[in-house]
């Protein structure tokens, strides 16, 4: 199965980084995968905001899209997973809502979405598709020794009935199941299922800012060596940003904040330069750095 | 059907002589079917007459006993007991965002309080008042019927993330609040009310956690009330703010190249002429820019972007 | 010591709707152990009655008739024709104040079938139009502002009556365990009912009655305390309430054998019989081995022929509650219920206005009203008709706030003997927390519950009567030593109980001994020894005065019947 690969806006732009460890990650995989070059943005919950209707339609042409290739879909950032979950869960509920959806995609693209896609996250196509054992055979170079703090990403969990696929939405441990079998260890925090303030980061920066400190400090404080975040928009709010968290954190920040596929390729061998790790704000240090 | 012991870790806080809480164990015989408030109720009644928790209707109508299981704030009476057991342990802890005054109760003050901000009573014109009900339609009443479910328990409020950082932020029950009359064709201040709660600490602060919703035991679920605040904000041409920007800078570039511009949202967001908003964006972007991380200058389109454009238009044109 | 024109106890739609008729007028406090959203009132399900014939030609005659022969002919008729007189003003000044009311294809307030009534009536919100109501009133609580100074979380301990002047009360701050003396020129109790004198009841666990045997501690007698109504779909074993709307929206009851039972019994209304009736024919289903399960101690609420569109956009909390509490989806299994305690006839003998009566002959307190479930006034005799208890709270708490307001207006305090005030309720606490410590509090109040559920509850009799008194008196010996733990003074909840618990021991002996005397099968109170009506010797109230000793002594007023003669009740 060739997956068609959604790459969303920010491994577009701001985290090229994150496009390129994903592919890495998927030929070491063996996992074949073809960007979707056509499909558009998901709306990230903000066209949402503009007419919900209009990005149902939006996401719909994505799906069809997919289905007409008669492929799955694999996303790489939470953000679009969680979106693309909630807007096909509606539309696969609400029978009313999805010929409505698919007679407004039908006047603008002669399109229709039949329902037949699936819509994974690279993480849950590892657990659920590729399998944990054959993971672990794939793994050369066991993270043997570093700790790594997993942030999942509200749109990994919650609201749980609309997207989340956590076996427990309340305390998952997809993430660390994952960071074990890569040889490394997971390490427990209170704030690893906050929200990393990203979407009001440009309506109130101060209250984004402290809840992406919170999260480094809580990580931080647990001894970990990094964060690993499959979603783009944590990474950037709190690599990018880090620098200005000395502010609202009581000791100094630096904590790397690693792509989950970029750990992925780490730990398949992937020489980390490879990896655009030298692209992050925040640097890595000790036994990644010196991959 | 047996009955399965259960070891519940219960947070024990007396102001008068704890300077923070304690966790205190208790061990129940826990049977199939029985609540979390029936768990606690019979922790104090048969084991530690001392443990203060509060509770009435027991039917999940009242909203008195929302309390943190597991670290997640939940309705206990209506949350069964072996669903939240984990490794032979329930954790149960006052809800959050809120002061605990002794064990499991919380000082509300701040949360009744938040509801003067949107003055919560219906305002119709006063010069229509007819003799009979006023009219409504079935779909008109359909859309404060979720918002009007809401039974104040403060689940939403004491997780909310938002809150946990600024507790100016309206918090989502009274966001929900807010929805009941701005969606209520009855209500003559429609435009004024959405005003105001697109204004700083309102709608556009909340940062779409989910937690609320999540939280929430009934059919409230204030995140999608808080999207329709949004939307209808949006629809009436209320753009001068931050949150509004935003959403024109999505409209503006995903809806001609199919994808998110990076480079032109911030700055549509703080505002084109806003020069200190503008200044505030430039650490960040010399930071991305030496790692050469930054979005690139000439924005990307997707192939076929004519068909996001025709979805763009066909929406403007129903929306007229 | 607070100082207010009115102090009203209980935060409920009766003592919110009063306060908004005095507010601006007077100075008005609101007295109450929860929080108001948290009332009682809000978990009220089906509806609201008035005839306001939306759906078809309904008039407040015929209310008023229903709601007489549901009363099994007990009403006082003068008081229930205001019930039902004022109900469809009532219903649109609801709606003028923001109620979200479920609407018909003509956008008017939808209405529905109830049990006893003779037309569509009820008026809704989905299944939850007490909290539709509850949350309305609150609202405007807020848009009141310093109008209405409301005390949340602080608990009743005493009402202040001298030489028949009701002076004000004494109140515990929950939060602190302050006591302090509230005078007033009036006093209101909108306290609620007493249903959590029993072991399988719908009603709140802050539904323990203290007003009114708080009421009848100061020198006032207690009416019909006998009259307990037992909803007749209580999820098994829980009590929670299902909404007679699952009736009234169509659907069945059936017996173990799957049979549809009330063809027996209510061969016409079937399952829209009165609760009274119902209730009966439920348990004599299960008495006599037809039943459901393995005890066969149930029978089921069958809703699958509904659909589950219908379901979930009528009866959405009935469903989530047969989910949450019992794992049964009610579009695909019959839900399991039992009779279940819900509501108090009995309680303050109050006039039309609501002023509160002193004794049999007419005389009245003055300076204090009650109105809703702890009042009785009395609008719902033996056997009050679903949808008739919000409209009580609502029209007789506007028209205790109306009387209230001509009665203060221009009156001064009476004088109050703060001191001995205080030293009184700290004796009452003492007594709780300085006694021999010899008996278990919830041991003395689950064996209260299930004696009366099971000795005084749908069916009753002499021998079992004469048991339960016996019972109670026997707890209220072992009370006098019960073990309060907690020493605390802020929320201590342990002493709240045992409070409550005091309160529910003196009038349940009320109960049980106007049920021992009242040799007929009336209403709600039905004997299996006197199985019959007996309109010659008992069409009267029963009044419990407190003697000094501490006994009571019952004495009887007649009922007022203005236009409708007693006649066999059949459905």
């Amino acid at each position: 199965m060739k997956y068609a690969l959604f790459t969303g806006c920010v491994a577009k732009g701001a985290g090229r980084e994150l496009l390129t460890a994903t592919m890495k990650a998927l030929a070491k995989l063996g996992i074949e995968a073809e960007e979707m070059k056509d499909a558009a943005c998901c709306g990230a919950g903000v066209v949402q905001e503009d007419s919900h209707t209009m990005a149902a339609v939006l996401n719909a042409r994505t799906y069809a899209l997919a289905e007409e290739r008669g492929q799955d879909i694999m996303n790489i950032c939470t953000t679009c997973q969680g979106v693309h979950r909630q807007t096909q869960r509606e539309l696969d509920d609400n029978p009313a809502f999805k010929a409505l959806v698919n007679k407004e995609l039908d006047a603008t693209c002669g399109r229709r979405y039949e329902g037949k896609v699936k819509i994974r996250h690279f993480y849950e196509v590892l657990l659920q598709e590729f399998g944990i054992e054959k993971l672990k055979e794939k793994v050369v170079r066991p993270l043997t020794g570093v700790k790594v703090a997993p942030f999942y990403g509200c749109y990994a969990v919650r609201p749980p009935a609309e997207v989340s696929d956590c076996s427990d939405p309340d305390d998952p441990d997809e993430l660390e199941t994952l960071i074990r079998a890569l040889g490394a260890e997971p390490v427990s925090y209170d704030e690893r299922l906050k929200c990393c303030g990203f979407p009001v980061l440009m309506m109130n920066k101060d209250n984004s800012m402290k809840m992406s400190a919170n999260a480094v400090a809580g990580a931080q404080k647990a001894g970990a060596d990094a964060m690993v975040t499959p979603c783009p928009l944590c990474h950037l709010n709190m690599d990018a940003y880090q620098p200005e968290f000395g502010a609202v954190m009581d000791e100094e920040p630096h904590l790397p904040v690693l792509h989950f596929p970029q750990l992925v390729a780490l730990a398949l061998g992937v020489p980390g330069k490879e990896l655009g790790l030298d692209k992050h704000i925040v640097r890595m240090e000790g036994t990644i750095a010196s991959m | 059907m047996t009955a399965t012991n259960v070891t519940f870790k219960v947070f024990r806080f007396d102001p008068e002589k704890d300077t923070e809480g304690r966790y205190q164990d208790y061990t129940l015989a826990v049977a199939p079917g029985e609540t979390i408030l029936n768990c606690v109720n019979r922790i104090k009644w048969e084991q530690d007459q001392t443990l203060a928790h509060r509770f009435s209707c027991g039917s999940a109508i009242c909203g008195s006993c929302a309390m943190k299981i597991n670290g997640h704030a939940t309705l206990v009476c209506k949350t069964q007991a072996m669903d939240k057991v984990k490794d032979g342990v329930i954790r149960i802890d006052p809800i959050g965002n809120l002061k605990p005054l002794r064990d499991l109760v919380v000082d509300l003050t701040p949360f009744w309080k938040s509801f003067e901000k949107v003055e919560p009573w219906l305002a119709p014109d006063a010069h229509s008042a007819p003799e009979k009900e006023r009219l409504q339609t079935p779909e008109q009443f359909a859309k404060i019927d979720n918002s009007t479910t809401c039974i104040m328990c403060a689940a939403c409020f004491s997780d909310c993330n938002v809150l946990e950082v600024d507790k100016r932020y309206y918090g989502p029950a009274t966001l929900a609040k807010a929805h009941r009359f701005i969606f209520d064709s009855r209500d003559a201040r429609t435009e004024a009310r959405l005003r105001k709660v697109t204004e700083e600490t309102g709608v556009w602060d909340c940062t779409h956690c989910g937690e609320c919703s999540t939280r929430c035991p009934t059919e409230t679920k204030p995140l999608a009330r808080i999207n329709e605040i949004r939307q209808a904000a949006m629809k009436a041409g209320m753009h001068d703010t931050s949150g509004a920007r935003h959403v024109l800078g999505f409209r503006e570039t995903v809806g001609k190249r199919g994808l998110l511009d990076e480079n032109y949202v911030p700055i549509r967001s703080v505002g084109f002429f806003n020069l200190a908003g503008l200044l505030s964006l430039a650490p960040v972007g010399l930071r991305m820019l030496a790692r050469g991380k930054n979005p690139p200058f000439i924005p990307h389109s997707i192939e076929k972007a004519g068909e996001v454009r025709a979805i763009f238009a066909k929406r403007e044109e129903l929306n007229k | 010591m607070y100082s207010h024109d009115v102090v009203i106890v209980g935060s409920g739609l009766a003592g919110l709707r009063a306060a908004m008729e005095l507010a601006g007028h007077l100075d008005v406090a609101v007295v109450t152990k929860v929080y108001p959203s948290r009332s009682h009132s809000g978990a009220a399900q089906g509806g609201v009655a008035a005839a306001l014939g939306n759906m078809d030609g309904d008039t407040p005659e015929a209310h008023l008739y229903d709601t007489v022969k549901g009363s099994d002919f007990l009403a006082d008729q003068d008081a229930a024709e205001i019930l039902t007189s004022d109900a469809i003003r009532t219903i649109y000044e609801m709606e003028h104040f923001g109620c979200p009311f479920s609407r018909t294809p003509e956008n008017k307030i939808a209405q529905r079938a109830f049990g006893g009534h003779s037309y569509q009536r009820a008026c809704y919100s989905a299944d939850r139009t007490g909290h539709a109501l509850l949350h309305t009133l609150f609202e405007q609580t807020y848009r009141q502002g310093g109008n209405i100074q409301i005390y949340s979380e602080w608990y009743m301990l005493r009402l202040i009556v001298e030489e028949g002047i009701a002076r004000g009360i004494v109140a515990m701050d929950i939060q602190t365990g302050r006591i302090e003396v509230f005078r007033a020129k009036t006093v209101l109790f909108a306290t609620g009912g007493y249903g959590r004198a029993y072991k399988i009841t719908s009603n709140a666990f802050a539904n323990t009655g203290d007003g009114i045997s708080a009421a009848y501690r100061a020198g006032i007698p207690l009416m019909d305390m006998e009259f307990v109504q037992f909803h007749p779909t209580g999820l098994y074993q829980h009590g929670i309430l299902l909404s007679e709307a699952a009736r009234g929206e169509g659907g069945y009851l059936l017996n173990g054998n799957g049979e549809r039972f009330m063809q027996k019994y209510a061969p016409s209304k079937m399952e829209l019989g009165p609760r009274d009736i119902v209730s009966r024919s439920e348990q004599t289903e299960i008495n006599e081995g037809r039943g459901a399960g393995p005890n066969k101690d149930y029978v089921y609420l069958d809703l699958r022929h509904l659909g589950r569109e219908k379901i979930m956009e009528r009866l959405p909390q009935v469903y989530h509650l047969a989910k949450d509490f019992i794992g049964v989806d009610a579009a695909e299994a019959p839900v399991p219920i039992q009779p279940t305690a819900h509501y108090s006839m009995g309680g303050i003998p109050a006039d039309k206005d609501c002023q509160v009566l002193l004794d049999e002959k007419g005389n009245k307190v003055t300076g204090f009203y009650a109105a809703g479930e702890c009042s009785c006034i009395s609008v719902h005799g033996a056997n009050r008709l679903g949808t008739n208890s919000l409209l009580d709270a609502l029209v007789f708490g506007r028209r205790a706030g109306k009387s209230i307001l001509a009665a203060t207006e221009g009156a001064s305090f009476a004088p109050v003997d703060e001191k001995k005030e205080l030293a009184a309720a700290r004796r009452e606490i003492d007594s709780l927390l300085h006694n021999g410590a010899t008996e278990d509090l919830h041991a003395i109040r689950e064996e209260l519950k299930e004696t009366m559920t099971l000795k005084v509850g749908v069916y009753r009799n002499g021998e079992q009567m004469k048991e339960a008194h016996g019972t109670i008196k026997e707890l209220q010996a072992r009370f006098v030593n019960v073990r309060v733990d907690d020493r605390r003074k802020n929320f201590n909840t342990n002493l709240l109980e045992a409070l409550e618990l005091g309160h529910m021991l003196e009038y349940s002996e009320l109960i049980v001994a106007g049920a021992e005397v009242r040799t007929e099968s009336r209403g709600a109170h039905a004997r299996d020894d006197y199985p019959t009506r007996d309109d010659e010797n008992w069409l009267a109230h029963t009044l419990a005065f407190r003697k000094d000793d501490g006994g009571y002594e019952l004495k009887y007023k007649p009922v007022t019947i203005t236009r409708f003669k007693p006649v066999e009740r059949t459905y």
